[in-house]
């Protein structure tokens, strides 16, 4: 009762000393429960995540069960809330692993579902893109369940159940705006981008969750955990009594914000719609400038922004170096018809190179110019007039002749692509600066050379006679010399060798030595593209292949150009679609050795763009070689969007077309890849826990201790010292006092200090800011640090395991 | 500093979202844009109505406490405007009037829209002494941290805290009895030579020679004589109340205390001296029953002790050249056996002038 005496006893005993002689007990105030609080704190969770996922799924019009989501969000963000009303450390975090194993189990049983749910997001997402970028096709990917409304709701809730879990460790640890809006605010970025606004009810949740965020970090009283008592004494300096936590003005402050954040929303909303507030605005220069490169990475996904390229996958314009994997999108980028005649490959050239350096192919025209770089090069022309000329000529029995219609779908435009050996009417048609436009068809008329007889090249390069062919072809840079010439010998290459001999001897030597691979990694600023791939990186792709077979041939006194363009198998050729009504002999005459072929259209994607070489052979002129090996590697669909799934484990099917799980089930642990995955997360789930736990501890306990009043950090010092020493040694609680806790520190730590003087500075300089000169202070500081380092020096591995811990 | 902060991470807030909204053309963050505008409106409005319905009210025990008892300080904010304030900064300022030891601290607490928020303080002194809680100025911080506003306002509540002195009785007693020669000698002849100077009612530690047995037995219950000696007129009592870094004040009203209380047991008047420092001079007061014993303490501990040489004893003896015996009760160093020993150095000695 008020102003009731009462008997005490010990009255010091984790009191607050007001002043000499003057004692504050635990001071209390009704600030309700601690349930009550977690409940109004899981609300603003709930609002930012229904904000921010609604909001998102609001944009795109995708819809789903608003009613299991907003229950399941709500259940889930009381739930993690509610272990903060947990009245020890131990049982928030059973209740974390708890939820853990339901989340993993759940995650395994509706893995389809989610993963169906995921890919009815993205072909939503990306069908809208497609409009908004105006792309030319967008990938579709296979739902395996239709029934969007429940797959997306559960999707949602996986995706919900993140962002609850890592908003609420912040609701009750840092409460930053910043982390808050970083986490919640970029997935409207999509929907913002594609000038999609979310339905006003999910930015006022999103309104009171920012603003709720902003008060109490402004305010403070956020950390609060259930063994708080209502008031409590902030540090040790003890100069400020603060409540903890009141559920009434956390009610009250929500209430108010509900209020003003619906009347601004919807009062916003009626009087200026947000097609009058596009109007405002006169250009678009952000979507001008990036709606390509977005444009890929919807496409492309991450890698898009990892490659220079301006098509991954596509023609690179003999630019080397710049790529780190290769990730083509498979669209299709040209479509050609004609009629197939030979088993060979059918190479379309698009781009010779013929100086290299500064890792770049220069192209032996010049784009802008129009004109040939090198006059010289007059007679060694790089679209093969010549040779043409030559095989229209040629009255063999292997002769042909064809036609051939190209037509870009998204290949690169600055570039025409023909096939070996197109001879033009219309010459000027072929230089490649004239380029084929999207859509646009190019006929060309070509002259095969379906078998080539051995007597071709069977030369050696010293009796070539190459006084026709301009010595661009047979220059080598001086920084690839050393190294070319020692591969060269590596392979064993001499100058008795034929032409022929070289090449298969570098194309075997490749073959054997330097696999084949998408991911060979970027060349390192300073490295030569080939030198680093031909005596560190050793592997590559055609690139890389291509580029340094040029060197070495010429190196061996072969005349060799870089060619990029598109290459396709016969295999392409015999799973496309003949084109019914087409007259074959309008498009293929002579010597075939597939027999009677239709006319086929093959649709040429950008993962057949292709590099390699031509090399001049005496009395014949340019032909390709290919120098490139095989590839072992599997074929991934390795966009953005199939790697998240297959996070799912739904990504990958066995040869019967079912789903064989993820990786793991790869493994033939299949079986027991529950368990597996339940272990191995709850390991991990455990060991981040930890840490994140010593994390927060160590960075509140430096802010403590490094605070810019220096009164209150030589107090915070002291008391981590206090703190490190009841670690090592359980006897130090007896001391009550700071004379006999430093006696106790003399004796065990450190003799040398004066227990007289510390204990007068730290008791008085708890009640007076100026009380000690700011030397002293910095004294006290230094003094505390080297205690810390005596601590640690003088315990035993397991107790300073204990201190790391703290 | 924390304001500035606040402040400035709320404009970085706003242009951040001016950013994103122009650079994207985003329709959200104009909505969102509207709404950071208005709140700082709504919180600063808010703290001006809530400062201009607030009051406080701080309440301490009316009845004396003793050292070492815990009793009860109460805080209550009223908030009669409908803006809750997550911040509200009391500055209390407590002492301890009789030694003039001061400190204080901000108690923060939340005032709920509408609402009482109400904070006990337990409170123990080890000191006796006036104990005096004050708060000159509320401080009222936005919702938004924003804004700090100070209310100017003088509430104060006070308490005395009297020493806790140890039953003495006995070696009261017996000084008292060195002390005033006519009593002993009276004692010795079996009179009683003191005049009545009342009659109340009965209360534990009366001596039973005391007790009225007449009128006890006409009133059906026990009274007792209050009686006035004339002897005791000349004991007085000498309290010095200097002070020095080891509380030895404390000492002496602790000794003072157990002695005094024993002299009023046992019905032994007496005049107790003191220099008070809030006259300059020296005080005196005849003490005859425990209510004058309170009163005298009171005066006492309104009063503050004083630090360096004593002052009390020569005092004294200036103004009453002819007093005789006198008991000192103050510092006196150790080995005298005459002397009945307190704690912090404090002794009670009886001596006489001259």
């Amino acid at each position: 009762m008020f102003g009731l005496k009462k008997k005490t006893e010990d009255v010091h005993k984790g009191d607050l000393l007001i002043t000499d002689g003057m004692y504050l007990k635990q001071a209390t105030m009704n600030n309700g429960h601690i349930v009550l609080n977690c409940f109004l704190r899981a609300l603003i969770v709930f609002f930012l995540v229904l904000g921010s996922i609604g909001g998102f799924l609001s944009a795109f019009d995708i819809n789903y069960n608003f009613l299991m989501v907003i229950i399941v969000f709500l259940l889930l963000s009381m739930y993690f809330s509610f272990l903060y009303a947990a009245t020890r450390l131990i049982y928030r975090d059973i209740g974390y692993i708890i939820f853990f194993v339901f989340f993993v189990g759940a995650i395994y049983v509706l893995r389809v579902y989610a993963n169906s749910g995921f890919y009815s997001i993205v072909n939503n997402i990306l069908n809208k893109a497609k409009a908004f970028f105006d792309l030319p096709g967008v990938r579709e990917y296979e739902v395996q369940i239709d029934n969007d409304y429940l797959t997306v709701s559960i999707v949602t809730c996986f995706v919900g159940l993140v962002m609850i879990i890592v908003l609420n460790i912040w609701m009750y640890s840092i409460m930053s705006m910043f982390w808050t809006m970083l986490f919640t605010f970029p997935i409207l970025f999509i929907p913002i981008y594609m000038k999609l606004s979310p339905d006003p009810m999910y930015i006022v949740f999103l309104m009171i969750g920012y603003m709720a965020v902003m008060i109490f970090k402004a305010n403070g009283h956020y950390v609060v955990f259930a063994w708080d008592s209502p008031l409590k004494t902030r540090g040790l300096i003890k100069k400020r009594v603060s409540y903890t936590q009141d559920s009434t003005i956390f009610r009250q402050t929500l209430l108010s914000l509900g209020v003003i954040s619906l009347c601004v929303v919807f009062v916003s909303s009626m009087m200026i719609s947000p097609q009058a507030f596009e109007r405002k605005f006169n250009s678009d220069r952000l979507r001008d400038l990036t709606s390509e490169a977005i444009g890929n990475f919807i496409l492309l996904g991450v890698s898009s922004m990892f490659n220079e390229y301006p098509s991954t996958g596509g023609m690179s314009g003999g630019r080397l170096g710049g790529v780190s994997n290769v990730r083509p999108d498979y669209m299709t980028d040209l479509e050609v018809s004609f009629v197939p005649h030979s088993n060979d490959a059918i190479y379309l050239k698009g781009f010779t190179g013929g100086i290299y350096g500064d890792n770049q192919w220069e192209s032996i025209y010049d784009p802008e110019q129009g004109e040939k770089l090198d006059t010289n090069v007059i007679d060694d022309d790089a679209s093969l007039q010549a040779e043409a000329e030559k095989l229209k000529n040629d009255t063999g029995k292997y002769h042909g002749s064809g036609r051939m219609i190209v037509k870009n779908i998204g290949a690169d435009t600055g570039y025409t692509y023909y096939p070996y050996y197109t001879l033009s009417p219309n010459f000027d048609g072929l230089f490649n600066y004239s380029g084929i436009d999207y859509g646009e068809e190019r006929e060309f008329n070509f002259y095969p050379k379906i078998v080539w007889e051995n007597e071709l090249g069977n030369k050696c390069p010293k009796d070539m006679d190459v006084s026709g062919v301009s010595s661009i072809f047979l220059d080598v840079p001086e920084k690839n010399e050393e190294v070319v010439s020692d591969i060269s010998k590596k392979i064993g290459l001499n100058d008795n060798m034929t032409e022929y001999e070289i090449v298969d001897a570098v194309r075997d030597y490749f073959e054997e030595n330097y696999p084949y691979t998408l991911k060979p990694g970027r060349t390192p600023d300073k490295e030569d593209f080939v030198n680093y791939f031909l005596t560190k990186n050793k592997k590559g792709f055609c690139a890389h292949f291509a580029s340094s077979a040029v060197l070495i041939f010429r190196h061996m006194g072969i005349p060799a150009r870089y060619v990029e363009g598109y290459a396709f198998s016969m295999e392409s050729v015999f799973a496309s679609d003949e084109i019914d009504g087409l007259d074959p002999s309008d498009y293929y005459q002579g010597y075939s050795a597939l027999g009677d072929a239709p006319v086929m259209k093959v649709e040429v994607s950008d993962a057949q763009a292709h590099a390699w070489v031509e090399i001049y052979v005496d009395g014949f002129g340019w032909r390709n070689v290919e120098v490139t090996p095989g590839s072992n590697e599997i074929t991934e669909e390795n966009d953005f969007w199939s790697a998240f799934s297959d996070f799912f484990g739904a990504g990958v099917t066995d040869n019967n077309g079912n789903n064989a799980g993820n990786v793991i089930g790869n493994l033939n642990l299949s079986r027991y890849s529950g368990v597996v995955y339940l272990l191995m997360g709850i390991i991990a789930f455990v060991i981040i826990l930890s840490y994140v736990r010593i994390l927060i501890r160590r960075i509140r306990r430096y802010r403590n201790c490094n605070q810019k009043n220096r009164r209150d950090a030589a107090i915070a010092q002291y008391a981590d010292v206090c703190d490190m020493i009841r670690i090592c040694d359980k006897g130090f609680d007896g001391c009550r006092s700071h004379k006999e806790q430093l006696e106790y520190i003399k004796d065990r730590y450190d003799d040398g200090i004066n227990v007289e003087d510390l204990k007068t500075d730290l008791e008085r300089m708890s009640f007076h800011d100026d009380y000690l000169e700011d030397k002293r202070m910095e004294e006290i500081i230094q003094k505390m640090g080297e205690l810390r380092k005596l601590i640690r020096k003088n315990v035993k591995l397991k107790t300073r395991m204990m201190l790391w811990k703290r | 500093m924390k304001r500035v902060r606040n402040i400035l991470r709320y404009i970085i807030i706003i242009i951040l979202d001016i950013f994103v909204m122009i650079v994207f053309h985003s329709y959200i963050n104009f909505i969102l844009l509207v709404g950071l505008i208005l709140f700082p409106i709504y919180s600063i409005i808010g703290v001006r109505k809530a400062a201009e319905g607030l009051s406080l009210k701080v309440e301490a025990p009316v009845e004396a406490m003793c050292r070492g008892e815990e009793f009860d300080v109460r805080f209550t904010v009223h908030n009669d405007s409908w803006f809750p304030l997550v911040n509200v900064n009391l500055n209390l300022e407590f002492s301890n009037a009789f030694y003039g030891k001061t400190g204080g601290h901000v108690l923060n607490i939340p005032v709920r829209a509408g609402k009482e928020t109400k904070v006990t303080y337990p409170i123990v002194m080890e000191y006796c002494g006036r104990f005096l809680v004050e708060v000159n100025e509320i401080s009222l911080v936005d919702i938004l941290g924003m804004q700090e506003r100070r209310i100017p306002v003088h509430e104060l509540a006070e308490c005395l805290v009297f020493p806790n002195g140890a039953e003495r009785n006995n070696e009261a007693g017996r000084i008292y009895l060195r002390g005033v020669s006519e009593a002993v000698e009276s004692k010795e002849k079996g009179y009683d030579f003191s005049d009545i100077s009342g009659i109340r009612e009965y209360i534990p530690g009366d001596k039973l020679q005391n007790i009225h047995w007449k009128l006890s037995v006409k009133k059906d219950d026990l009274m007792v004589k209050e009686r006035v000696s004339v002897s005791a007129m000349q004991l007085n009592v000498l309290v010095d109340l200097s002070n020095n870094e080891e509380m030895s004040a404390e000492g002496v009203l602790e000794l003072a205390d157990s002695i005094t209380k024993g002299f009023v047991v046992q019905n032994l008047p007496f005049t107790v001296y003191y220099y008070s420092t809030n006259t300059g001079g020296l005080n005196n007061c005849y003490i005859g029953n425990e209510i004058e014993r309170k009163q005298w303490l009171e005066m006492v501990l309104y009063d503050r002790c004083y630090m360096g040489e004593a002052l009390t004893e020569d005092l004294f003896i200036r103004q009453n050249p002819g007093a005789g015996s006198y008991l000192y009760i103050g510092v006196v160093e150790g080995g005298n056996e005459d002397v009945i020993y307190g704690d912090r150095k404090a002794g009670a000695l009886l001596k006489t002038q001259g």
